[in-house]
């Protein structure tokens, strides 16, 4: 029903593309004219944006671009609220280019193709293409694909690389992540592929973990970035330097090991290389 | 460009995203897939409709209230659920041999098939059921008494003339199955729809996409109301209209 939701919201923008302009305002001025910073995130991808038993919407994402807001907030001088939409792979970019949200933060892989439409943060997570498959199943990574019923998500770059690089296989798509799972789970597809990390929050939140397995070598690499609109250098320094910060003073790590440490549901160590990496973009004061 | 400028959006419009490469050619399939996903539900809910609408005027009430139970059901619950459910639920039903044998046989397509059908079938036989009880008992009466039969009054007299009033509110039905038709892509049917999102996914040209998405639709509807309109005068009831009019009625 959301999704559904969210297709008439993208129809309407561009409907009210045609009617309803605003004049040209930086992002920073609208947000401080607004008082309101609303980021675009996800709802059914665990652990960087989804809706918990407490129904509320939270991840990974959700509290760097917390981290975010509260720079906005020094920056401005003023109390800014923080409001969260949804956004899916189909939809986050109209929603920024209407304006109706201000920074994607979900699991946005940066892309050169994207960059042509929006400018993207530093890149704040590092992960690569995996397969989810029922304990048992002959598939182990891309090679076994051909002949297969394989299960991805409309917009996804893990869903274009199958449809290059795997013509043989039998590619359905669909809109969200909850139906791809739901598909596997039913045994209308014999895998669904996803970025890793989202396959593992996929497992860990299903009824019987023990039964799904993530499986196969990365076959792409994602750098997930926030995203937001093009030529806005001054709102993208704020958003770089709070991740920025974050990463020097370890903020970063502590909220990485809030949703993917040890005791998590979705326990993925950060790999030596992801850390330098990270530490790397950052630049000096 | 003067458009984005006026309205202060960062925005660089790429038209002709829409017709090169692969892009055009997955316009394409997707026009294809709507047109083909829409008129073989239309036939199916076509039989169905005329099916229900006339069992629920025939003088035997098991086969009433049978008709009703099946308009009731499905014309009341929202058409996403039927399609999840049809394409989710329902074969989980079938034995495990015969879901691996739909599995292989595009499972998506005869999922949304099956859901447009049943769903518009429910609402096209309340269409063909006003059409029948909108025609006088003394039309009839007036036909018996010339000395037909009743099977061949209804064959003859009635239900061609139903046909005929039920033109504009059937041109309804055909034009939401249409645009119904585009919740497929919820299920993984590659139709219009779906191939705009994926020509913005794979392009991040959104408004290109679908605003081709739209005017095709646009396109398409206008052509079903043209060729319903062309129907209707074809097989006009002389004098019908001019009834209308006349202050006895």
């Amino acid at each position: 029903m959301r999704r559904t939701l969210s297709g008439v919201a993208v129809a309407a923008i561009v409907l009210g593309l045609a009617v309803a302009g605003w004049a040209a305002e930086s992002t920073l001025e609208k947000i401080n004219r607004t008082g309101v910073f609303t980021i675009g995130t996800r709802t059914a991808s665990p652990p960087f944006g989804y809706i918990n038993k407490q129904n509320e919407l939270v991840g990974f994402s959700i509290d760097l671009a917390e981290l975010v807001h509260r720079s906005l907030e020094k920056k401005l001088g003023k109390a800014i609220k923080l409001e969260k939409k949804e956004s899916t792979p189909a939809t986050r970019i109209p929603l920024l280019s209407s304006g109706t949200v201000d920074l994607i933060a979900g699991t946005m892989t940066d892309t050169r193709p994207r960059r042509d439409s929006v400018d993207f943060s530093m890149t704040f997570f590092v992960t690569g293409a995996q397969f989810l498959v029922k304990e048992g199943s002959p598939i182990r990574g891309i090679q076994d694909l051909a002949g297969k019923r394989v299960g991805a998500q409309q917009g996804s770059t893990n869903e274009r690389a199958i449809r290059e690089r795997v013509p043989q296989a039998q590619l359905v798509v669909f809109p969200d992540q909850a139906a791809g799972f739901t598909a596997l789970v039913q045994g209308r597809v014999d895998t669904y592929t996803n970025d890793g990390i989202q396959l593992w929050g996929l497992k860990f939140k299903a009824p019987n973990p023990n039964e799904w397995k993530v499986v196969g070598d990365f076959y792409t690499y994602e750098p997930y970035g926030m995203a937001m609109r093009k030529n806005d250098s001054d709102f993208r320094a704020v958003v770089n330097n709070a991740l920025m910060e974050a990463i020097e003073d370890g903020e970063y790590f502590k909220i990485y090991d809030k949703w993917f440490g040890p005791k998590t549901d979705t326990p993925y160590p950060l790999s030596d290389s992801a850390k330098s990496f990270l530490l790397m973009q950052v630049v000096p004061k | 460009m003067p458009l984005t400028a006026f309205l202060g959006i960062q925005y660089d419009f790429r038209w002709n995203i829409l017709w090169t490469g692969e892009y055009g050619h997955w316009l394409l399939q997707g026009i294809w897939m709507t047109i083909r996903l829409s008129a073989l539900s239309w036939l199916f809910a076509s039989f169905l409709g005329i099916l229900a609408g006339a069992l629920r005027t025939v003088p035997f009430a098991p086969l009433r209230a049978l008709a009703v139970f099946y308009v009731e059901f499905f014309r009341n619950v929202p058409l996403l659920v039927w399609l999840f459910f049809w394409y989710f639920g329902a074969p989980q039903m079938l034995p495990r041999v015969a879901q691996d044998w739909l599995n292989v046989h595009g499972p998506e397509f005869w999922s949304a098939v099956v859901g447009l059908s049943v769903y518009h079938g429910a609402r096209m036989s309340e269409v063909i059921r006003a059409g029948i009880q909108s025609i006088p008992k003394t039309l009839l009466e007036a036909s018996v008494a010339t000395g037909l039969s009743v099977g061949q009054s209804y064959r003859l007299i009635i239900v061609p003339i139903a046909l005929r009033l039920i033109v504009p509110p059937a041109t309804n039905e055909s034009l939401n199955l249409l645009k119904n038709s585009s919740l497929a892509l919820t299920i993984g049917v590659a139709e219009l729809t779906f191939m705009s999102r994926q020509i913005e996914t794979y392009t991040a040209k959104a408004f290109e996409a679908l605003t081709a998405g739209t005017l095709i639709y646009l396109v398409l509807c206008l052509g079903i109301s043209a060729t319903m309109a062309y129907v209707e005068r074809q097989f006009r009831i002389p004098g019908l209209i001019a009834r209308v009019g006349r202050a006895e009625h």
